[in-house]
């Protein structure tokens, strides 16, 4: 008994000393799990070769990703010196001082020219058009769109189309031939439906398909600067949009209820749609042969043009940020300056990174390596994002609470759902004093 | 008359076996579902129809232990002089990731399961221990407001963990027990305590005191009635109690996905986390599944005599 | 700690060797309370403190006490009182389904039969489980395009998850799948703890299968089936990962995920601390209730 005690206090002194030990020159990078963090990883093994300096990218799943990294922030834990965060965070975490100002690194080291326009504007400026930088664009990434190049190239297909729609069934560049394709390939009876899009309410997913309708349809969410919301997420043109996205969801397969990246790209590999919406770095994916039995058949296209003209895509992706509790502040720094370089942002993109360097996204060696880089190259610069501000999720809660019930449940018309999400948004922007 | 009662017993044990094995196809079709799926052919693994009849593949395993990258297209891959299970992920479109120096990134499920086997066992050895001794003491000794001591220390498994995951967080790195197997052993212990406490209360109730009355009389001390009389008594329920602990640590989520990151994390929040690439491969999900269900099931085989030897003698009320 | 204890029963003071009845007692009990008290006080007084103010963990701005504000905000937010709805239906709809499956089987597998070890085991195996998994691989299994479900069942494309009328039902049906074998080897254990001659006594008076089953056993058999309720019903009402995987309709936000979205994804801290205290007061009222009912069971 007594041996076991000792063993015990023993075992529990080692957990305690292993909890405390911290090596120097080593460098954590949080991130979600998924390919990219697995590519990061080995761009940051060159690091290590280079400089000794061992960097870890630690990851977690997707759907706990926020909740993780935040409870972590606001406790003010070192756990982490870099952080590849949503878009959407940099209001709450640079309020909030969880990010280091990365302003001056930005202007010493010329960033703004070696980054692509959009990217800087959404992943690393916070207030918008503060000039105040907060990270390095990382992983660009917008949503576009998969489509059944078999299904499209049938001849007897294609007859069919014309003769029902008046034109060639082709790629749709509009949302008036999305919805017509859609409907054209809505087959229950033989388990073939139109299209897949994002429905799932637990966090940003619905609010992200329907703001691909809503920015191409001429809509906004509201005015970035002013905060109003009354009149702009409830103009016409929103409420076009939002018909047009309960429109498409009526030619979804069943079952359509909760559905983000991992159903949309098994729409495609399942047979199941004839056209599916998801993030671009969600493709990689859709065109390996093992992953996807359909993988030669299938082709991508970039968000299709609203009636007026307007083209924009919901913008996903990420920067990475320095943690403000970290103790390797300057050692974090060193490696963000390793990360710019041109030589590591064209390594970064051959190992299967979404780069946002300019001249990487640009050469024409980046844009016809995959079938989908061509699309994504030209997304890149037509995408629009959700807000930005701390409070975000109360907004994105609000939205699932009335897009949700209207998209997937039919409830109200497009008209009221808006004027009520519009009233709630106000009344969160009163809440926390912004605008009026 | 006694001929017809045999009859209709035999009928009635017939019944019941018939439904016993009906019980048993319907509790464990999902889980055979879940067995069949961690030994498929990524392609198979969601089909329309489902597929049942395959050929079965270890790759889900091999996969599970290493991490691993998609190829990309025209990618070079050595792959006449990879071993067979590096031709296996090649196979399904990936390439193992290496580090610097080329050895092979394993994923983070081997070190994870290492971490849940030590905090779920010694966390449901010290629960089962606190909560036997206590519950001893409540039901044998008078204790001033013993109802409502009883009371509080179930409604401190009451409050949703999501609530209490914020102050727990600050509480333990204010102490430096954030990311330690110590941390979540506790947390664990704490959790289970109140279980244990009621469960083995009302074991502990049904042992008549006469046993123990007899014993001191035969010149027992009070303790070391309770280690051989109480003790195997209750085996039943220590074993009850032991089973459902370790399952409750073994799978617990939001505790182990807040409170750990590198060092002491356990397995839960990594099994799902395969569904993170843009397609989720079930076979790998179902592979960790099946092996984390492995010591949990032999566990619970092992105790199966105690749990099922019922609470022995009778008298079950006095 | 040792003043709130009480003196000794007379009787047990026959053990004068070795520790005191008193030191035993003291030994045996206080450690575990003070380590409870200890380790759930804070977060308690965290919680309470902070539900009177408007406190975001994600802010640096310092907390303002609002007094009663969170409270009278989550009473007069219609959304909540749905969350409340859906919540008690779940927890009535699953605990019942649990208690009948879980306790039939027990009457099952009540009997001696070859590989009772071995059934008994392969029948525990839903419970061993993650919650989490559990929601991934049910989601997959409703599935109407590829679950097996469907499939098995020839229902063609009968969407468990996607009609929000059934859904809730749905999840409710996993949970009842998984947790009715913990209600199963709780009633087992007081089953076989029913003294035999009682059963022989009542055939002899010849008694009916009811008179039996109502008046012997079930009386028996209430205080240990009585703790698997409790604890079952406080875990229904605290569910999370199975519906948070499984749906995301509006039918089936249960309270717990409510409480997820406003602590961790708008860390509103404030209300979110002021609805847990909604929650926890609530169990604590259905719990006495039960509790209550576990003493009479035991008294009799």
């Amino acid at each position: 008994m007594r041996m076991l005690t000792k063993g015990l206090v023993a075992g529990l002194g080692l957990f305690m000393w292993s909890g405390t030990s911290v090596l120097a020159q080593e460098l954590t990078i949080f991130w979600a799990e998924w390919d990219p963090a697995n590519y990061l990883q080995e761009l940051a093994n060159e690091y290590e070769a280079q400089t000794g300096v061992k960097v870890t990218v630690e990851t977690t799943p997707w759907a706990d990703f926020q909740t993780k990294a935040f409870t972590e922030f606001n406790a003010q834990g070192s756990a982490y010196d870099l952080i590849v965060g949503d878009s959407q965070w940099l209001g709450a975490a640079s309020e909030a001082g969880h990010y280091v100002d990365l302003t001056d690194f930005v202007k010493e080291n010329d960033v703004l020219s070696k980054m692509a326009p959009a990217t800087m504007k959404f992943y690393a400026e916070y207030p918008g058009n503060s000039g105040k930088y907060w990270s390095i664009p990382t992983e660009g990434d917008a949503v576009g769109w998969s489509y059944r190049k078999d299904w499209f190239t049938d001849p007897a297909e294609m007859a069919n189309f014309k003769a029902k729609y008046g034109y060639d069934l082709a790629p749709p560049t509009t949302w008036a031939q999305l919805t017509d394709i859609s409907e054209f390939f809505y087959r229950p009876d033989q388990k073939r439906y139109g299209v897949a899009i994002y429905t799932d309410n637990s966090y940003d997913a619905l609010a992200m398909g329907f703001e691909n309708a809503l920015f191409s349809y001429g809509g906004e969410l509201g005015d970035m600067a002013t905060y109003k919301v009354d009149g702009m997420i409830n103009s016409p043109k929103a409420v076009a949009a939002l018909d047009a996205y309960k429109k498409l969801y009526s030619f979804a397969p069943p079952g359509w209820a909760k559905t983000f990246f991992v159903e949309d790209n098994q729409a495609i590999t399942e047979n199941l749609a004839a056209m599916s919406m998801n993030y671009f770095a969600f493709f990689p994916a859709l065109i390996n042969p093992a992953s996807n039995p359909n993988a030669a058949n299938t082709g991508f296209f970039a968000n299709p043009a609203g009636p007026d003209g307007d083209q924009y895509a919901a913008l996903g992706g990420q920067g990475i940020s320095v943690v403000s509790y970290s103790q390797n502040k300057e050692e974090a720094m060193k490696f963000l300056k390793w990360f710019i370089q041109d030589d590591t942002q064209k390594e970064w993109a051959k190992l299967g990174g979404y780069t946002c360097s300019k001249a990487v996204l640009e050469s024409s060696e980046f844009r016809n390596a995959t079938p989908y880089n061509e699309a994504f190259y030209q997304t890149m610069f037509k995408v629009k994002d959700f807000w930005a501000v701390p409070e975000y999720a109360e907004l994105l809660t609000a939205l699932n609470q009335r897009v949700y019930p209207a998209v997937v449940g039919g409830q109200g018309t497009s008209q009221e759902t808006l004027d009520a999400l519009a009233a709630d948004w106000k009344a969160i922007f009163a809440k926390y004093g912004r605008g009026n | 008359m006694a001929t017809v009662t045999s009859y209709g017993q035999r009928l009635g044990n017939r019944v019941a076996v018939g439904m016993i094995i009906l019980a048993l196809i319907v509790f464990l079709a999902p889980i055979a579902w879940i067995g069949a799926t961690a030994f498929k052919p990524r392609n198979l693994a969601t089909t329309v129809p489902p597929t049942i009849f395959f050929a079965p593949e270890v790759s889900p395993f091999v996969k599970l232990f290493t991490k691993r990258v998609q190829l990309k297209p025209n990618e070079k891959v050595d792959y006449e002089s990879a071993p067979w299970w590096e031709r296996i992920v090649l196979d399904g479109g990936e390439r193992i990731s290496r580090t610097g120096r080329g050895e092979v990134q394993l994923s983070g499920y081997p070190s994870r399961f290492l971490n849940s086997l030590i905090v779920a066992i010694t966390s449901t050895f010290l629960a089962v221990a606190m909560g036997t001794i206590t519950a001893y003491g409540f039901s044998r000794f008078k204790v001033k407001g013993e109802a409502d001591w009883l009371f509080f220390i179930l409604s401190t498994r009451m409050l949703p963990p999501v609530v209490v995951a914020i102050p727990m967080f600050l509480m333990y790195r204010a102490v430096g027990l954030n990311d330690t197997h110590l941390g979540l052993i506790i947390l664990y212990t704490a959790f289970n305590v109140s279980f244990a406490v009621w469960l083995m209360k009302g074991f502990i109730d049904e042992i008549p005191r006469e046993y123990e009355e007899a014993a001191l009389v035969d010149g027992y001390t009070r303790m070391e009635a309770f280690f051989k009389i109480v003790l195997p008594e209750a085996a039943t329920g220590i074993a009850a109690t032991a089973v459902f602990c370790f399952i409750t640590a073994w799978n617990e989520y939001a505790f182990a996905l807040i409170m750990t990151n590198r060092r002491a994390q356990t397995a839960p929040p990594f099994i799902p986390s395969q569904v993170g690439s843009g397609l989720p491969d079930w076979t790998v999900i179902a592979s960790g599944t099946a092996l984390f269900l492995l010591p949990v099931a032999i566990f619970t085989f092992l105790l199966r005599n105690h749990l099922l030897r019922g609470m022995s003698f009778g008298a079950i009320r006095k | 700690m040792a003043e709130v204890m009480n003196r000794l029963d007379p009787k047990s003071r026959a053990a004068a060797r070795g520790f005191s009845d008193l030191a035993i007692r003291n030994l045996f009990v206080v450690p575990t309370v003070a380590f409870l008290i200890v380790f759930n006080i804070f977060p308690l007084i965290y919680s309470l403190g902070y539900s009177f103010t408007d406190f975001r963990a994600s802010s640096k701005e310092a907390a303002n006490f609002v007094g009663l504000q969170n409270y009278r905000d989550l009473l007069a937010d219609p959304f909540i009182w749905t969350n409340f709805t859906i919540t008690a239906k779940y927890v009535i709809v699953s605990v019942t389904g649990q208690v009948l499956v879980g306790f039939g089987l027990a009457l099952l597998l009540n009997r001696s039969f070859p590989f009772k070890g071995l059934v008994t085991t392969l029948l525990l195996l839903p419970m061993m489980l993650s919650m989490a998994v559990v929601g991934l691989f049910w989601k997959l299994l409703y599935d109407p395009n590829f679950g097996i479900i469907n499939y098995a069942l020839g229902l063609g494309n009968f969407e468990w998850l996607s009609d929000p009328g059934i859904a809730l039902y749905a999840v409710a049906l996993t949970d009842i799948w998984m947790w009715s074998p913990f209600v199963m080897l709780l009633s087992l254990a007081g089953l076989s703890a029913v003294p035999k001659h009682l059963y022989e006594a009542a055939s002899i008076d010849r008694a009916g299968r009811f008179y039996v089953f109502f008046r012997i056993t079930l009386p028996l058999v209430a205080p240990i089936l009585l703790i698997a309720i409790i604890f079952r019903t406080m875990e229904a009402f605290k569910t999370f990962d199975l519906a948070f995987v499984m749906t995301s309709q509006p039918t089936t936000e249960l309270i717990s995920i409510r409480l997820y979205k406003m602590a961790f994804q708008e860390w509103q801290t404030g209300k979110s601390c002021a609805l847990a205290y909604i929650v926890l007061i609530m169990v604590l009222t259905i719990t006495n209730i039960y509790v209550k009912y576990l003493n009479k069971a035991k008294q009799r």
